[in-house]
């Protein structure tokens, strides 16, 4: 069926092309000189500079200087003609060529509004041109903006990164610098990029009909609930502004935080014997913790045992105490040693604390020790009982 | 025949002479002088040797005690080790022996006081004499320190202090009871001298060549079949370490050594648990470097090494006494 059509296609392909080459179409032979522009009748503002963009054409004519002057222009604004980026009283088109010119005007701050026409000439020895313009002042133009994203909603859990790329098209004929801010729920932290750039920024500027685009990284706060959260992104130029609202759909997870009790992570333990270690497993996520397996890396040589050993649910936001039976080998040397104690979810996520451990030697060789005293007096007083003489 | 009363009625009378007499007399001055002289050169050296080199230490004032510069290996505590001895030896060879001499012991004894009083009371008065000379020389260490260092020492720090006072007397008094023992046996002040000199030479330069020899010769008879066979565990090893240090430990000089290196070195392993940690690497498996040791926790550590001493002082000084019951005493 394919097959068919690309040859059918071909086919007329075949037919048509040469009765086009055959026959261009008709252009009407012109010669002669002009002076055009894209937009005869422009805006401009008191006190400002406004340019319009000139064109001088030769159809089919022999090339001379033509000179340029400007002719109506109002008292006390300052008309320049530029080619090149300099000022130019000349101009030369090649056969069939053009020579792009710059009108440069400055209008003085106190000018009236109206409608001002200004007429360019462009004389030679024998060809000129004219072109009428009509300024109009007073007419303020409006900025535009207009602000676009293609994902502006995103899935994530609190500690996943939620970024959104916009494109901002300045829609209005000036340049503008426009900037950015962004209204979302209280912790949320907006942060703005380039789109390909990592230094944050609060404003760009965009050049009339332009567009750029823009990345937003909203940062969460660390215990935000589950849920929807709508952030408003905004552009503000002058005084127009766009806004686009994003959504973050928040997924919880569990976050869990291994500590002591009171924050304290030390403990005692006497070598040889099981000492208790209280540790505080928290949720300090936003969904609930199931089966947190509790473990510890120890010295070697070493046994921990958890009560309970197994922490079925943990909901956000709670607390629960559990008690760590550490014990030191019966050789452990008297000093202090790191004890790790760790939870880990069955989904993902895990914490750890570092506990020290100060083993102290057993009491029971201070009590010998006294003992070897007592016999040793027991001897004495035996030996006073015994060879004591009148 | 049941004698009557206490048999220490008098011992007070006897202790506050005796130590007035070992304070006053001329043999006192030496020995104070040597004390001093000697302690106060050491920690001086160490003391200047310090300042420039240590820039913070928990434990700064124990170092006076422990601290031996390179161009003097000697530290105030080592020294100690061997000055102890000699003082104790000094106070107590002629005890008894030179009563005798002086034919003043049945005069003594004809007194309303038993042979137990004159023993024990003696005994104690050159412990005090001892232990006053020590508490001096403490005190000029912890003063000069104070003066060099211009920091005052913690509190632990002069707990630790005050606790190595304590077993320094107990090592004093094993040696008063050595020396006495001697004085008894001996009625010659010189042979008694000479004696418990040997004793003390003995133990403090021979008996730490002789101990690894004895322990060579033991070996076959205690090592268990594998270590022979050339596959010893490191359980194995540590075990006849341990006896090798039993066998050491017959010498006061090395007990004594082991307790100060206990009480002064809190943030550091001692040379035996270094060797421990060496021969069996899990002991000091996540061990947190540099964590002191609390107070208590190192005098139990050296807490057998002192009941060591002082039993030791009493079953000698008991000996001694049953030595001096035995005697007879004529006029």
């Amino acid at each position: 069926m394919r097959r068919a059509l690309v040859l059918l296609v071909s086919l007329l392909s075949i037919t048509i092309f040469p009765a086009l080459a055959a026959d261009p179409p008709a252009q009407p032979r012109v010669t002669g000189l002009w002076l055009i522009t894209e937009y005869p009748s422009t805006v401009a503002k008191p006190g400002e500079t406004t340019t319009v963009k000139l064109k001088l054409q030769n159809a089919g004519l022999a090339p001379e200087a033509l000179a340029l002057s400007v002719a109506n222009v109002p008292q006390g604004w300052k008309v320049d003609i530029l080619g090149g980026g300099q000022v130019v009283g000349a101009a030369m088109p090649a056969i069939n060529e053009s020579v792009t010119l710059n009108l440069r005007l400055e209008l003085p701050a106190n000018t009236a509004p109206g409608t001002y026409p200004v007429t360019v000439n462009a004389k030679g020895a024998t060809n000129n041109a004219e072109l009428k313009l009509a300024i109009t002042v007073g007419g303020d133009v409006a900025a535009k903006l207009s602000m676009k994203t293609r994902l502006p909603a995103l899935r994530g859990t609190p500690k996943s990164s939620f970024e959104y790329t916009f494109t901002v098209s300045n829609d209005s004929g000036k340049d503008l610098v426009v900037r950015f801010a962004a209204d979302g729920p209280r912790g949320f932290q907006p942060t703005f990029t380039e789109a390909f750039g990592s230094n944050e920024i609060n404003q760009i500027p965009i050049e009339a009909g332009q567009t750029k685009d823009i990345k937003v990284r909203v940062g969460l706060p660390r215990d935000v609930a589950a849920g929807d959260y709508t952030v408003k992104v905004r552009a503000t130029a002058e005084n127009v502004t766009a806004e686009t609202p994003v959504t973050l759909q928040i997924v919880g997870t569990p976050t869990l935080r291994v500590s002591g009790r009171d924050g304290r992570l030390s403990g005692a333990a006497e070598a040889g014997t099981a000492s208790p270690v209280i540790m505080i497993v928290s949720n300090e996520g936003s969904a609930v913790a199931e089966d947190i397996e509790l473990t510890g890396t120890m010295p070697s040589g070493w046994t921990v045992e958890f009560e309970p050993k197994l922490i079925d649910k943990l909901p956000p936001g709670e607390k629960k105490e559990v008690t760590a039976q550490i014990k030191p080998t019966a050789k452990a040397l008297a000093g202090d040693y790191i004890a790790t104690l760790r939870a880990a979810a069955k989904a993902g996520d895990s914490a750890s604390a570092d506990f020290r451990v100060a083993v102290t030697t057993s009491t029971l060789w201070g009590i010998v020790g006294i003992g070897v005293i007592a016999v040793a007096l027991l001897v004495l007083v035996g030996a006073v009982a015994r060879f004591g003489r009148r | 025949m049941r004698r009557e009363g206490s048999p220490f009625t008098g011992t007070g009378a006897v202790f506050a002479k005796e130590y007035a007499d070992h304070l006053g007399s001329a043999r006192m001055r030496v020995i104070e002088a040597l004390v001093v002289i000697v302690g106060v050169v050491v920690v001086w050296v160490a003391m200047r040797d310090l300042k420039d080199k240590v820039t913070q230490d928990q434990f700064i004032f124990l170092r006076l005690f422990t601290y031996a510069p390179e161009s003097n290996p000697v530290n105030f505590a080592g020294l100690l080790t061997f000055l102890i001895p000699l003082v104790a030896i000094g106070l107590g060879f002629d005890a008894i022996n030179g009563e005798f001499n002086r034919r003043t012991m049945s005069r003594v004894l004809s007194q309303p006081i038993y042979r137990d009083a004159l023993l024990i009371g003696k005994f104690l008065a050159g412990l005090a004499t001892l232990a006053t000379g020590l508490i001096a020389l403490w005190l000029l260490v912890m003063g000069g320190g104070l003066i060099v260092l211009g920091v005052p020492p913690s509190g632990e720090e002069v707990a630790r202090g005050l606790a190595f006072l304590v077993i320094a007397t107990a090592y004093g008094g094993v040696w008063l009871a050595i020396a006495m023992l001697c004085s008894i046996i001996f009625r010659s002040a010189a042979t008694s001298a000479l004696t418990a000199l040997g004793i003390w030479l003995f133990f403090s330069f021979l008996w730490p060549v002789i101990a690894p020899a004895i322990f060579d010769g033991i070996l076959p008879l205690i090592a268990p079949q594998r270590v022979l066979a050339g596959s010893a565990t490191a359980d194995d090893v540590a075990g006849l370490l341990d006896v090798q240090q039993l066998i050491m430990r017959f010498s006061p000089t090395v007990v004594f050594q082991e307790a100060w290196l206990g009480v002064f070195s809190p943030d550091q392993f001692t040379e035996q648990q270094i060797m421990r940690i060496r021969l069996d690497p899990r002991l000091g498996h996540r061990v947190i470097p540099g964590s002191p040791l609390s107070f208590g926790q190192s005098l139990l550590m050296v807490w057998p090494q002192f009941t060591f001493m002082v039993a030791g002082a009493i079953v000698i000084f008991t000996l001694g006494y049953v030595s001096f019951q035995r005697q007879e005493v004529r006029a």
